[in-house]
Order: structure tokens, then C-alpha cells, then sequence
């Protein structure tokens, strides 16, 4: 059983060394001979064991002689626990190339792939004006019941439909912003921008936003490129989005004239409602499709989720 | 015998690996060297680095003295009556290949070997059995069998002293007498007998003596064909060459004399001086004093694991195995035996068919572990020998 072990291990340890390489095919051949119901001739299991073994009794002879006695059942042990370690390597690889993690879609356990976290993390999308009882988590995401007609969009009439609720003062938000730029600027894709103000001092750019997009429902694309690519420190300074507003092309002063209505700060309360109603939790959360990606996510996770 | 002052000589004494000095006991395979050895070696290439018999230069002249001094020097290590009777060899193995190829042996005729020979002892005639030589074997030690398979026929023995399998050690005196009565030649392979016993070949009478260098304290790819010259002179080299002949043309040549007319091609001037070194050394400490160390720890090793209830391979009598202690314990395999020695306490040894698988094949067994002795092995290592087959021992209880 030892042999099976050591030939994975120096097999892996042997693309790198020649050394290692030599045990993994001596390793190799004694596997081969024990499947073939043959003896195992080249005396790995034996140098194996006796190595571990003589280790061991340099530092207690008890231990060394469990070991020796019980050494097929623990290379058994080792070689299940290896298997079962290999086959959930390859299940977080393949979770990783899929979600942008190793544990799953939307999970934002350690994965060894992305050790820092970065592909999953989000700024809490609990806002102020939010009291919802229950604590939202992933499985209760669902664009279900969800009015987004009021919410900047580019619709093409194309088959994908993308949902992108961020914040422009959230970090992870402004993270992922150039690959969703990317997805929105497909042929293929019908997007939606949907702005949730975490802070409740930010709110007022909802308010900016939606009579941007009341002027030209076009512009809000220009608004967000500005806005995403600025410090975050001046988004909360009016004057500084209403020059952005101006630098797009639009009048300032009948934007914020806009922005001071009752009706435009109704809307962006309701907006908020309605994105509550997703159950997000955490920003940037994107629909594609109904599928749900939470967190900032390479490029080939969102695409995957297109038609 | 000061052992304490002998192991200051070999500088491996003070190499420590994982913090332990290394406790060698597998000198039936290579021994260790001392510094005289190493000293004497080093003085080749760096004083008179050139080849021997052959240029007329200072250093060429320097090198054919050395090499002269060597075979004076293993003529009196064997008490061979001339120096002329030394051929070098590169080991024991060749020797014998040299007399397997070169005696003049004819198709019917038979060579008898032992049960128990080394494969370099076996194969050669084996080889021979194509040009319709006849093999023969008889039970190593049993002069009764060997007696019984000495007939007419038989050309050469061919056999050995001591056995590196178990240590164990032929009448070979007799042997070599009962061969002679039958008008046999006889060749004694003595590489584990040369390196610990006193051996005069005079006394001894064999026609064909051979042992290595590397088992006597001498530098590996070294050793010495022994032949009584009138034997010598009807051998027809079969390494031929560089060296060999004193003159040729594009049909013939003229044969150097003996001995070099067997030592074809450049020879390890380095390792035959180291040779005759190892053999001072060897012969001021006393073979004597070296053959009864041996026993005295082969005995106290030897007593030890029979109390333990170890089985060892060949006579249960040390004094009848020289250095050398075969064995197996019950449950742990040879290999492991020595995989966890060197690795819990560098204790070195041997283990697999020794390059006897023909004997091992014979008797159903896979091989043993193999303790084998020299003048630097001490009680106390001993000791720990002993302590830690105990544990190994322990595993299966």
C-alpha cells in the first residue's frame, strides 16, 4: 500500500526532480506487479518501511514498533486520507475555475487557490434604511418578485439578462467593476445597473443617478466609469459629481435641481425596497441569468453563466 | 591491539550523521580506509603522477619502484616465494576470470565449485559449460561430498576460504592437499580470508590465490592474482594488450614477462600503492591480533543473539565465522533489519543474498541480514548493535 503512496507523491515531486522521479517509477513498478498479483521486486515498501520505522526508534521505540506492526494499516490510512485530499483538490479546482472558489458558488470559505480571499469578498449590504428580522444569506438570493424597471439599464433585446447591484463607495464593488464593464459591453447582454447606497450618506448619488438616467438613459454607463475609476474619498462631495456630470455631457444644475425632488428621492427609496427584496447580503451581487454570483469574480465566472 | 588508537586513523570517525558517529560493520563488502591509505594514494597523483615500465623519465622511474615495492610488499603479505607470483588485478572477480579464461581447459574436462561460491566464483565456469566444460558443485565445507566429486575428470577446483555469506570457513589445507592427490589444480578465492587471517601461500600450497583490495583497508578497483609461477607461465592471457607484450609485428608478438603480462592496459598505480599500504598496516597491527579481535566480537554478538532466540546462518561457532554474523529475525524482513539500523542508529550492514543467490535460492531463503567485523569495530558499538536488533526483535513479540 506504501508503494501506491510513494508513487503518488514522488510521482507529483518527480516533475520537479529527477531523484524523486526515479523512486515514483520504481514506486510504479511495484504497483504494476501487485495488480498483476506479481511480487513487488524492487524493495520500495521494505526501504520505506524501514526508514520511517528507524526514525521513529530514534525517538521512541514504542511508537516505532506500533508502527512497524500496524504499518499496512496505516499506509492504508494515509493512502484513503491522500486519495480523498487529491479527489477534493480537484473538486476545488474545479469549484474555483467554475465560482471563483474552491467550496462552492458563493461560498466565502479559505480556498487555497485564492489564499487571500479576494474573489469572495463583499461590503455588507446592510444599509440603514434596511431591518430586515432574518439575517439574509446566499440561498435566499433570487430576483423573484423584484421590480427593476426603474434601474438604469442597456437593453439590446439580447438573450443573457445581467443584474449588477453595487455601490460606488464599496470597495469589492469598484474591484469587480471592470470585468462587469466588460460583460456589459457584450452584444449578447441586456444590463442592468442597480445602485445600492450602503451608506446612507451616498444615497444622494441614487438620486444623481436616476435623473441622469431620466435625461439619457445612456449616460449612466459614462457616470459609472468616472465614478468607479475616481477615489473613493470624493464621492461624497456633490460638487465633485455634479462637474462629473457636466464632464458627460449633461446640465448640472437641472441634474441636481432633480435630485432635490420628492419624486427622484421616492424612486430611489423604492429602488432600495426592491433591491432588498433579492435578500442580498453582500455587494457586488450580480444576476446573470438568475444565476447568482456573489463577490468579485474573474471574467470566465460570469461568462459561464451567459447562454 | 589499542582499537581506540586504530579508529583515529580512519577519518570517517569523524563524520557525525544526525549526531551520531557511524558504526560501519559491513566490511565484508568495502572496508574503511585509513589515513595511510588515503596519504599513500594522494602521493601517487600528487609527487609522480605517470605510468609505470614504460617511460624512462624521473617520475616514470618513480612510479615503476612504487609499483615494484607494492608486489614485494603483497609477496610478503602472502609469503608467496617471489614477487614475480603477484599479478594486480582490479579485484577478486577478475582473478578469477583471468584463470577461468586463461588455464588451458578443454572441453571435458570439469571444475568444481562449492554450493556456497560467490557469484563471481560461479558464473565464469558457467560460462565455460558452452565450450563443453563440465560444472560440478559439492556442499560447501563437507570434505566427504567434495572427496566423493574429486574424480579424474576434474581440472580445477575452484573454491573458497571463507565464505562472505555466513563467514564460515573451509578445510581448505586439506582440501587444497586432496585436490593436488587427484592432480587438480586448485584456486582459493580469498578475498574474505586474505583481509583477516594470516595466510602463508607457501604453507598453504594453493596453486591460485586471489583476494581484493578493497576488503583489506585498500582502495576499491584493486587486487591480486597470487599463482605459482611454473602455473603462471602456461597461462595464455586473455586481457591482452598495453603493456603485455615486449614486441609485435602485424602477425605475432613477443609475451612480456610474468607478471606483468597479465596486467594488460595502464594500470591504478594510485590503488596499488594504496594496496601495499593497507597490506603495512594491516601486517603491523598484527593479522594475528586482527583474527582474534574478530573472533572476540563475533563471539560476544554471536551469544547475544542466540539468547534472543535469533537465528544465524552457518556454524553456530563464532571461531568457525571469522567477522562475519548471518541472520534472520522471524517477522521483520533482512532489509528492513538493516533499513532500520542505518536509520535509527547508523549502524551499517548488509543485507540481501550477499552475491550468493545460487546458495539462497537453493535453501527456499530470500537472504539475510549480514554483521561483518573489522579491526575498528568495538565492543560498545557492539553493544548498541545488540540494543537495537533487542527493539527490532521486540516488534514482533
Amino acid at each position: 500500500m506504501i508503494c501506491i503512496l510513494a508513487m503518488i507523491v514522488f510521482g507529483i515531486l518527480g516533475i520537479f526532480s529527477a531523484t524523486h522521479r526515479k523512486i515514483a517509477l520504481e514506486a510504479f513498478d511495484c504497483v504494476f506487479r501487485r495488480v498483476t498479483l506479481r511480487k513487488c521486486e524492487t524493495g520500495l515498501d521494505k526501504r520505506l518501511k524501514s526508514q520511517i520505522t528507524g526514525k521513529l526508534m530514534r525517538k521512541n521505540p514504542t511508537v516505532a514498533r506500533f508502527t512497524f506492526r500496524h504499518f499496512e494499516g496505516i499506509s492504508w490510512f494515509f493512502t484513503v486520507i491522500f486519495i480523498v485530499s487529491i479527489i477534493y483538490t480537484g473538486i476545488g479546482g474545479y469549484n474555483y475555475y467554475l465560482y471563483g472558489n474552491c467550496n462552492g458558488p458563493n461560498e466565502d470559505g479559505f480556498c487555497i487557490f485564492d489564499p487571500l480571499g479576494s474573489n469572495s469578498k463583499v461590503s455588507t449590504a446592510q444599509t440603514e434604511a434596511s431591518c430586515s428580522v432574518e439575517p439574509q444569506t446566499k440561498e435566499s438570493l433570487s430576483l423573484e418578485n423584484v421590480n427593476l424597471e426603474s434601474f438604469p439599464k442597456i437593453d439590446q433585446g439580447a438573450e443573457n439578462d445581467v443584474v449588477f447591484i453595487g455601490c460606488y463607495a464599496c470597495p469589492y464593488t469598484r474591484d469587480s467593476y471592470p470585468t462587469i464593464k466588460k460583460l456589459a459591453e457584450r452584444q449578447d447582454v441586456n444590463f442592468i445597473f442597480a445602485h445600492l447606497p450602503v451608506k446612507e450618506d451616498t444615497r444622494f448619488i441614487s438620486n444623481i443617478l436616476n435623473c441622469i438616467n431620466e435625461v439619457d438613459s445612456k449616460k449612466f454607463v459614462e457616470f459609472n466609469d468616472e465614478l468607479f475609476s475616481t477615489d473613493v474619498s470624493v464621492l461624497r462631495n456633490e460638487d465633485y459629481l455634479l462637474k462629473v456630470v457636466e464632464k458627460i455631457g449633461l446640465d448640472k444644475e437641472a441634474i441636481r435641481q432633480c435630485s432635490d425632488t420628492e419624486r427622484i428621492q421616492n424612486l430611489t427609496r423604492l429602488q432600495i425596497s426592491e433591491i432588498q427584496k433579492t435578500g442580498i447580503y453582500g455587494t457586488p451581487t450580480v444576476f446573470i441569468n438568475g444565476d447568482v454570483v456573489v463577490g468579485p469574480k474573474p471574467y470566465r465566472v460570469y461568462k459561464r453563466l451567459l447562454k | 591491539m589499542n582499537i581506540n588508537q586504530i579508529k583515529k586513523d580512519f577519518p570517517i570517525y569523524n563524520q557525525k550523521i544526525n549526531g551520531m558517529i557511524p558504526i560501519y560493520m559491513d566490511s565484508a563488502c568495502v572496508t574503511l580506509k585509513p589515513n595511510q591509505v588515503i596519504k599513500a594514494i594522494n602521493k601517487y597523483y600528487k609527487e609522480f603522477p605517470a605510468c609505470a615500465g614504460r617511460s624512462g623519465h624521473t617520475y616514470g622511474r618513480k612510479v615503476t619502484e612504487e609499483i615494484n615495492h607494492a608486489r614485494k610488499i603483497m609477496q610478503d603479505f602472502i609469503r608467496a616465494k617471489r614477487k614475480e607470483e603477484i599479478v594486480f588485478t582490479r579485484n577478486t572477480t577478475e582473478g578469477i576470470n583471468l584463470i577461468a579464461n586463461s588455464l588451458n581447459l578443454k572441453s571435458g574436462d570439469t571444475v568444481l565449485t562449492s554450493d556456497k561460491e560467490h557469484n563471481s566464483n560461479l558464473i565464469p565456469f558457467q560460462l565455460l559449460q558452452e565450450k563443453g566444460i563440465i560444472h560440478k558443485i559439492f556442499n560447501f565445507g563437507d570434505i566427504e561430498d567434495f572427496k566423493s566429486k574429486l574424480t579424474e575428470d576434474v581440472k580445477l577446483v575452484s573454491t573458497v576460504f571463507t565464505s562472505n555469506l555466513d563467514g564460515t570457513s573451509q578445510p581448505i589445507e586439506e582440501m587444497i592437499r586432496l585436490a593436488h592427490k587427484d592432480k587438480s589444480l586448485i584456486l582459493v578465492d580469498g578475498a574474505q580470508a586474505v583481509p583477516h587471517k594470516e595466510i602463508n601461500v607457501k604453507k598453504l600450497d594453493a596453486d591460485f590465490l586471489v583476494f581484493s583490495g578493497h576488503k583489506m583497508l585498500g582502495p576499491s578497483g584493486t587486487g591480486v592474482l597470487y599463482g605459482k609461477l611454473h602455473l603462471l607461465e602456461e597461462l595464455k592471457p586473455f586481457l591482452v594488450g598495453g603493456d603485455t607484450v615486449k614486441n609485435s609485428t602485424y602477425t605475432g608478438y613477443e609475451p612480456e614477462d610474468i607478471p606483468e603480462r597479465f596486467e594488460a592496459g595502464l594500470q591504478n598505480y594510485a590503488g596499488i600503492i594504496g594496496l601495499a599500504e593497507a597490506a603495512e598496516y594491516l601486517k603491523k597491527i598484527g593479522m594475528k591480533n586482527i583474527e582474534k579481535h574478530e573472533y572476540k566480537l563475533n563471539q560476544y554478538i554471536s551469544g547475544k543473539l542466540i539468547d534472543m532466540g535469533i537465528t544465524l546462518l552457518g556454524d553456530t561457532d563464532p571461531s568457525k565465522r571469522g567477522g562475519i554474523i548471518s541472520f534472520n529475525i522471524k517477522g521483520v524482513h533482512h532489509h528492513e533489519v538493516a533499513g532500520i539500523l542505518n536509520e535509527s542508529s547508523n549502524i551499517m550492514i548488509r543485507s540481501g543474498m550477499h552475491c550468493v543467490h545460487s546458495w539462497f535460492n537453493k535453501h527456499g531463503l530470500d537472504g539475510s541480514a549480514r554483521i561483518s567485523l573489522y579491526l575498528y569495530n568495538t565492543k560498545e558499538e557492539c553493544d548498541i548493535l545488540i540494543e537495537e536488533i533487542r527493539k527490532i526483535k521486540k516488534f514482533t513479540e
